[in-house]
């Protein structure tokens, strides 16, 4: 698959994914969708760090610090929220 | 580039924190001030940024290929992108301000200007960056051998989109 057409599928999952975001809020408001809305930020992040950012190439030490910031910060929110 | 991303990263993280923590010790204020913001606009902004980092990173592949000019194109594609954000934010700063929902008026609106406020000066900065990029594409003055510079502005772009995705669900949609 050429480049191009790689940014373009990840834009199409981003701009899918950004829309789940809203429908699942529109669902109601339980733990279990809130861990779903994170959920899907995080999938975000990682199509914007991998995809975008091109962290696939990039050496394992940077792409996990910049993959896990988004898994880190929406486990500690998720926490947070539903448990605090 | 590589240790900025990461400080700017941190700090954004500890501001998206407060405001997960305050949320959770005053849920029913949170609740309340969010139905006052619009997450359609919300999900507007949210493609808007996207689809600037589509266009940016489309601009890079060309950089790459050497072809400056393609990816001046695309950059100029990618500020337009970014130019619906920028209408869109500042539409909603004016209505909340036009109805008298300030940074002073609750917890949930004082760390909801702080948050969007700083990232909406970030998305400044990167918009400043892209338009110099273009510019300086429109001369040839990148091409495969010499893109380091640029891939570093096209990363300060990326990195206010993966800032976005996370702050975008705590403000406008997480109850």
């Amino acid at each position: 698959m050429s480049v191009s057409r790689v940014l373009l599928v990840c834009w199409a999952a981003l701009a899918t994914l950004s829309v789940c975001t809203v429908a699942l809020a529109h669902v109601g408001a339980t733990s279990l969708l809130t861990m779903a809305i994170l959920l899907v930020a995080v999938g975000k992040a990682w199509l914007i760090t991998d995809g975008f950012m091109e962290m696939r190439h990039a050496p394992r030490l940077w792409r996990r610090l910049m993959v896990s910031w988004a898994l880190v910060l929406a486990t500690v929110v998720g926490l947070t929220l539903i448990f605090l | 580039m590589w240790f900025f991303i990461l400080a700017e990263l941190s700090v954004f993280a500890i501001l998206i924190l407060v405001f997960a923590v305050t949320q959770a010790l005053k849920p029913q204020m949170f609740s309340e001030s969010r139905l006052l913001l619009n997450t359609s606009t919300g999900l507007a902004m949210t493609l808007s940024l996207l689809t600037a980092g589509l266009f940016a990173a489309l601009a890079q592949e060309q950089v790459r290929r050497s072809r400056s000019r393609h990816g001046a194109v695309f950059l100029l594609m990618a500020l337009l992108a970014a130019s619906v954000y920028v209408v869109l934010k500042l539409t909603e700063y004016r209505h909340l301000l036009a109805s008298g929902l300030g940074m002073e008026h609750n917890t949930f609106f004082t760390l909801y200007w702080i948050l969007t406020g700083f990232h909406f000066l970030h998305v400044v900065l990167g918009m400043v960056i892209l338009g110099w990029l273009a510019e300086r594409c429109r001369r040839g003055l990148y091409d495969a051998n010499t893109r380091s510079g640029f891939e570093s502005g096209v990363l300060y772009w990326h990195m206010v989109d993966l800032i976005w995705v996370m702050l975008f669900p705590l403000v406008y949609v997480l109850s």
